[in-house]
């Protein structure tokens, strides 16, 4: 039997950075933790499909140096840039509003600084998210949203995550969003690259909503296709707190996404929508997680994927009901629509039920182009990659149209478009 | 215009044609009436360019063009057009921008420009108009949540937008009443003229005293057993078909 591979001591290696002392603390213990981490293989069960993309040389392990700009118009909004894990501070265009701080880690002093660690990692279930303690580990600079009671944001909050990848290395973006009771916020996390070197994004994101505060979370995997990317994002919801997500992720050589959730007071509400679509070689991986830790909670998950060339797309969904967590609801779909007999799609709900007095409903079908539509389409003149590029967006448009944000949900029905398009062509 | 010649076709490895001819010149409307089964959707089918239907035998020629060796897009923007029996519902596409990117994919082919978005509106209420579709059935998705009725007034409204040269109309006038059939006559006839031709598939004579064809032929066990003029669908009304030697139940399917 050969030895599990570990993570290479590199990655373990702590970068510059100019940290506070606590959050320096912090990262130094991590690094520690993750000293010989062994690296998820076939037989790690929330690994199973994608630790064969996990090709984390050690060239990957050099902090990516950060040169040029990506320039991403993003409408009437606000904005921050993160650039391979450090914030671009001067590129930001931040609202001056009372109750609202948006800092970044580095420039937190120290009592600020300890009151951050305490937090974090509070909203994440570290056993489940092998590689977020390396994103902690590789701490550089870290963004803070907070939001306190009744304060709201008037415009949509872009964070974009760029990854310039002219020589190989990795990037660790961190996002700490703590919204104040009754707060409300409409966060767009944003993923994008350019150049073309292979390059690790292993980014974590973490959301507490007080009472009553209600967060729309827009997050769009558009890294380019040489980024492996590994992501997470964790919620906790308090009393009447509602999260909307709407996760729309285009494939590369391993993209990974983690959303855990949950409700961990009476009345707190989720809605997760989510879109993905792979061609060629490409791989994507959605593991979410909504625990119902709370009596009246609701959730609702929808996600769709499409799958072309010879590309896999994996989605597993996991429910838990706790004991105490009567009167829940939770309903989960999950869609899947195979454009080629050589993509693969493996979908997995997965229900722990444990109190008695529930609402629980899943489904999860696989299926294919229907042929009598096509059909209908091409026998009225539309070309085959026209009328296939119809019915595959009619698939996903509902997901698509939800998305909250006008010049996101334009832009990326657009992009979702040529993307589907290219795969028919590919044929 | 359209020359079929000895045509076969099988639907799993079941032959369904078996030998059809029939010559349709410019401006001529032939009715297609038979049993159940006998063969009919099949043939509209075929000429559309359905490929789950293979050819196995004939040949058939649009305007000196070989029909079969096209594909089924290029056979719409050549001017086929079959209004489909049982039209099919996707939701998700809006009739709007199905109609819009079949139009502009045809007339692109005609070396013409797309049509803007404010013409095609025009024109697209225009033609529900006169098909007595409301307008809200162009947001729709297509044929989505459709009665009967409406789905078959929603082929007659793409004929119409699309001025095909040969039209094949499959069974549009089953399930219709009075005024809805009336609708859909006045839109075939709207189209009529020298340098189009129909080709109606029906069940019943009623619809071809709104649409006076030329010819009538009846179709039967996958062969033409008979061509006449209108007078022939008025004897067949009378008599039924088992004056021609067909057992009706035998064949339905
Ligand atoms: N998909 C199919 N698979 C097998 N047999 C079929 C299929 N479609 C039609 N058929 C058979 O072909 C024959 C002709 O059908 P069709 O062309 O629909 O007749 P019509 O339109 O005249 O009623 C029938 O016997 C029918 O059962
Ligand atoms: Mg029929």
């Amino acid at each position: 039997m050969t030895a599990l591979a570990t993570l290479a001591p590199e990655f373990a290696s702590v970068p510059d950075s100019t940290l506070p002392g606590p959050l320096q603390r912090y990262r130094d213990n991590a690094a520690k933790a993750i000293a010989g981490m062994a690296m998820p293989t076939r037989r790690t069960e929330n690994w199973k499909y994608s630790s064969r993309h996990l090709q984390l040389d050690t060239a990957l392990a050099a902090p990516l140096a950060a040169t040029g700009t990506i320039s991403t118009d993003i409408g009437d909004a606000y904005r921050i840039v993160i650039r391979n894990g450090v914030i671009a501070a001067d590129e930001s265009r931040l609202p001056a509003i009372d109750g609202i701080e948006i800092v970044r880690f580095a420039d937190l002093d120290e009592v600020n600084a300890q009151k951050i660690v305490e937090q974090l990692d509070g909203a994440l279930d570290t056993a489940a998210l092998q590689f977020a303690p390396l994103n902690s580990a590789r701490l550089q600079d870290g963004l803070l949203v907070r939001l306190a009671s009744n304060a709201r944001l008037d415009k949509p909050l872009f964070v974009l995550c760029q990854t310039l990848a002219e020589h190989s290395g990795s990037a660790h973006p961190r996002i700490l969003v703590d919204a104040g009771s009754h707060s409300e916020l409409t966060l767009v996390e944003q993923h994008e690259s350019q150049g073309d070197a292979p390059a690790l994004v292993n980014a974590v994101t973490e959301l507490n909503l007080a009472a009553g505060a209600q967060v729309t979370y827009v997050r769009l995997s558009l890294d380019g296709t040489t980024v492996n990317h590994i992501g997470a994002t964790g919620v906790r919801l308090a009393a009447n707190a509602r999260f909307d997500s709407h996760c729309v992720g285009f494939g590369g050589p391993l993209r990974r996404h983690d959303l855990q959730i949950r409700l961990q007071e009476a009345g707190a509400e989720c809605r997760l929508n989510g879109v993905t679509v792979t061609l060629g070689e490409q791989h994507y991986d959605n593991h979410t997680v909504i625990e119902h830790v709370a009596p009246h909670c609701n959730s609702e998950e929808t996600y769709r994927c499409i799958a072309a060339g010879k590309s896999h797309a994996i989605f597993n969904g996991r429910i838990l009901i706790h004991r105490d967590a009567q009167k829940s609801v939770a309903e989960m779909s999950n869609k899947n629509l195979l454009l080629s007999s050589e993509a693969e799609i493996d979908t997995k709900p997965e229900l722990e039920i444990y109190a008695d007095d529930v609402k629980c409903a899943h489904g999860a079908t696989i299926g294919q182009l229907d042929a009598e539509s096509l059909f209908y389409l091409v026998s009225r003149g539309i070309g085959r990659t026209e009328a296939g590029t119809l019915l595959s967006m009619a698939f996903i448009n509902e997901l698509v149209q939800q998305i909250p944000v006008e010049s996101v949900k334009d832009a990326i029905e657009q992009r979702l478009i040529d993307f589907i398009e290219t795969t028919f062509q590919e044929v | 215009m359209l020359s079929i010649k000895n045509l076969h076709a099988a639907i799993e490895g079941k032959e369904i044609l078996k030998g059809i001819d029939l010559e349709v010149k410019p401006g001529e409307v032939h009715a297609i009436m038979g049993p159940n089964g006998s063969g009919k959707s099949t043939l509209s089918q075929v000429l559309a360019g359905n490929d789950s239907y293979e050819v196995t035998g004939g040949e058939v020629i649009l305007d000196g063009k070989n029909l079969l060796e096209m594909e089924t897009e290029e056979r719409a923007r050549e001017g086929v057009f079959l209004a489909f029996q049982y039209p099919v519902e996707i939701p998700g596409v809006s009739n709007l921008q199905f109609l819009k990117t079949a139009l502009n994919s045809i007339r692109k082919h005609h070396g013409q420009n797309e049509i803007n978005a404010v013409e095609f509106m025009k024109l697209a209420r225009e033609k529900a108009r006169q098909v007595n579709l409301d307008e809200s059935f162009l947001k729709r998705g297509v044929n989505e949540g459709f009665s009967g009725g409406e789905k078959k007034r929603n082929e007659i409204m793409q004929m119409l937008l699309m001025e095909p040269k040969l039209a094949i109309l499959d069974e549009t006038d089953s399930g219709l009443d009075i005024d809805a059939l009336k609708t859909v006559a006045d839109g075939v006839n709207a189209l009529r003229s020298p340098d189009r031709s129909v080709i109606m598939v029906t069940h019943y004579q009623r619809l071809l005293s709104y649409i006076v064809p030329d010819y009538v032929h009846v179709l039967a066990g996958g062969r033409i057993i008979k061509s006449g003029g209108r007078e022939l669908a008025l004897e067949l009304e009378a008599k039924g078909y088992g004056w021609l030697g067909i057992n009706e139940t035998a064949t339905a399917g």
